[in-house]
């Protein structure tokens, strides 16, 4: 009786674990997904927009904390929305 | 908190004049706290003829970002009508060494305003659409030898005739590079003072703006265009009765070449006043080498005509360096 416990136990938590890792794996590649489409959709918005009014900077020239209050100050310059300036951030600071 | 801005070196040679060197120094101040507030504000440190530093506030606002869509900003903000004034004036922006025909002081496109501003972006299907609208002070009256010489408007903390403009612009780019945009502002505004001293309860006039926009990057080619206009209307009992307008517009091209170190402009404007010897049209062409897309070298060559004997009809040939940092 009690080995049918600790075998019943060890089989939740091996299945519950697989699931778990299977959980995290997909939501790990949702994520990834998600974030290669936040890229593109950034690098696409960037090369949309910026280049409209001045010559494209060097992504490399400022630091995440440097775009982050730059992003902010062209997004009201240029009328971006909230979220074309957070996809445009993210490939910013993700190609510095 | 960012520290960022740009710097201006020039030598400017008019036909029949000496030519001369200039420079000028723009800090801007960023403060971000969190996705709710940012305060900006940009300083124009200048040196004029007499040698004398002048520091004026291009512009200095508190920013609300409220939503996606919204952002709410108080203070003083370059003028949202038109283009350029508030997104190409800067010097490493700029594709020519100097603004178009009538984008100066006392021209056609009004420079700044007091008050408060909202605007912002809204995605609609594949595009966007951006608005700005405005309450502020509103310009003064330049009047000289009994006419309106011209609007002054580069941002009153006073509001001397009681009066208020309200304004805005609407934008809408429906293709990727391609934007479209509508101006228009309109208010009451009466004259505050003349050269001889104050001026009180000189009745109010009608003041209106309208301005269209356009900008296209396609196959290396930068284009854009834009025409806009201040006008004043009459006033029955006023010291000076008659209004006036002020017009320009300009077309610009420009093509970047040899891996995109150098670049070609053309620019022609034209620019219309009441008052002759402030009209000019205008043909610039230059050169840019980009040392980085921020810091460049201008040369440019304006063919200008205006009334026989005024600056405004001598040719000049412009260096300038600029850099944005």
């Amino acid at each position: 009786m009690r080995n049918s416990i600790k075998y019943s136990l060890l089989c939740v938590l091996v299945v519950g674990s697989a699931l778990l890792m299977n959980f995290d794996a997909r939501a790990a590649e949702g994520e990834s997904t998600a974030s290669t489409n936040q890229l593109a959709r950034g690098a696409k918005a960037w090369s949309d927009n910026c280049g409209q009014c001045h010559n494209a900077r060097d992504p490399g020239d400022q630091s995440d904390q440097q775009w982050d209050v730059v992003v902010a100050h062209m997004r009201i310059r240029a009328n971006l929305t909230g979220e074309e300036a957070r996809d445009i951030l993210n490939f910013l600071q993700a190609s510095n | 908190m960012l520290l960022t801005g740009y710097a201006t070196a020039e030598y400017v040679d008019p036909a029949h004049d000496s030519g001369y060197f200039g420079a000028s120094f723009n800090p801007i101040f960023l403060y971000k706290y969190r996705d709710l507030v940012l305060g900006e504000g940009e300083l124009e440190v200048e040196i004029d003829d007499t040698g004398d530093t002048s520091v004026a506030l291009e512009y200095g606002t508190i920013d609300l970002l409220l939503n996606d869509s919204l952002v709410l900003l108080a203070g003083k903000f370059l003028s949202p009508l038109g283009q350029f004034r508030q997104n190409l004036h800067p010097s490493w922006i700029n594709k020519l060494p100097s603004a178009p025909v009538g984008f100066g002081e006392d021209g056609a496109a009004p420079d700044a305003e007091i008050g408060i501003q909202a605007r912002g972006g809204i995605a609609l299907g594949g595009g966007r659409f951006g608005y700005s609208a405005y309450v502020g002070n509103g310009p003064r009256l330049a009047v000289e030898n009994g006419e309106i010489e011209g609007i002054d408007s580069e941002g009153y903390a006073g509001n001397d005739d009681g009066e208020s403009v309200v304004g805005g612009r609407l934008s809408f780019a429906p293709l990727p590079k391609l934007q479209l945009g509508l101006s228009g502002a309109t208010g009451k505004v009466a004259i505050t003072e003349t050269g001889g001293g104050p001026v009180l309860d000189d009745p109010s006039r009608n003041y209106d703006v309208f301005g269209l926009d356009a900008s296209y990057q396609v196959a290396g080619f930068d284009l854009r265009g834009e025409y806009i206009q201040q006008k004043v209307g009459n006033a029955t009992g006023s010291i000076v009765p008659e209004g006036g307008k002020w017009d320009t517009w300009y077309a610009q091209g420009s093509y970047k070449f040899g891996s995109a170190k150098w670049e070609g402009v053309v620019r022609y404007g034209d620019f219309n006043s009441p008052h002759p010897e402030q009209s000019q049209k205008q043909l610039a062409i230059g050169v840019n080498y980009l040392l980085a897309p921020q810091a460049m070298v201008k040369v440019g060559f304006e063919v200008n005509d205006g009334l026989s004997g005024e600056p405004t009809d001598a040719n000049r040939l412009l260096v300038q360096v600029a850099y944005g940092f």
